[in-house]
């Protein structure tokens, strides 16, 4: 089962996207952290950069403000930088992933790269089921409401 | 606790995994799947058993074999979670997106 472990088949996700901007400028908006602040999250979230140390062993921590007030707590390594073309971090708060993130550039445009690797299946399906988890529980949110504005007018 | 009896709980384990990739294909009587693993066949038995609980498996009587075969419909319940859960950093990338559309006019002023 040692090779079942090591194989990143079922434990990882990809995305790719063509932004319609200059690598020097996805870089910045990437690592300055007024500029993360402001695009990083959820849609309805707002986020804190408490640390953004970009060097190798370097800390990244951020706090996402939920829409209904929760925060959540994000703490983060990085494990490689390399400017305009690569960035690796650790997610080290639950659930546990590396991020690998390579800018590619297409003369005025950058095509993004964005792996997520978790550790194990096990996770990576405990994470999806969680996240299954929380949809439900924002369709619930959602339908009381529906179901609070019906009884207002009523 | 009530034990989970889903496609989760199924797939969540390796040698469950292994059992389902084995009879995909096509279906195999208990003793010849396990054979093929280091387990004691009391093992396999139990996760035969959550397999088939799970909606997995279905075993069939063929004389004095029972034959495990793959219910492969439940697996694309996960597919579509996988799927959400892509869509949710996606969204990440939409954002970013956007921003850089602000970004260029801040700076270029176009």
């Amino acid at each position: 089962m040692e090779n079942d472990q090591n194989s990143r088949e079922g434990r990882e996700l990809i995305m790719s996207r063509m932004l319609n901007a200059p690598v020097e400028l996805v870089w910045e908006a990437w690592t300055n952290p007024e500029h993360i602040a402001n695009w990083w999250g959820p849609d309805g979230f707002t986020n804190t950069i408490t640390t953004m140390d970009m060097t190798v062993g370097g800390e990244w921590n951020l706090v996402m403000h939920g829409p209904d007030g929760t925060d959540y707590k994000n703490k983060n390594i990085f494990k490689e930088i390399i400017p305009f073309k690569k960035i690796v971090y650790e997610h080290v708060s639950s659930p546990k992933f590396t991020a690998t993130i390579e800018f590619e550039e297409q003369g005025e445009k950058t095509l993004i790269n964005w792996q997520m690797l978790f550790e194990s299946k096990e996770q990576f399906i405990q994470v999806v089921k969680t996240f299954k988890a929380d949809e439900g529980l924002k369709q619930n949110i959602g339908k009381l409401n529906v179901y609070l504005e019906g009884m207002k007018t009523h | 606790m009530k034990t989970r009896r889903d496609v989760y709980q199924a797939i969540a384990d390796p040698t469950r995994r292994a059992i389902i990739n084995m009879i995909a294909s096509r279906p195999h009587n208990v003793n010849a799947i396990a054979e093929k693993f280091d387990i004691t066949r009391q093992a396999i038995s139990l996760h035969v058993k959550i397999l088939t609980d799970c909606g997995l498996v279905k075993i069939k009587q063929h004389g004095r074999d029972r034959y495990c075969e793959a219910q492969l419909d439940q697996l694309s319940e996960v597919a579509a979670f996988v799927d959400q859960y892509k869509q949710h950093w996606e969204s990440k990338l939409d954002s970013l997106e956007t921003y850089l559309e602000m970004l260029k006019k801040a700076k270029y002023g176009k």
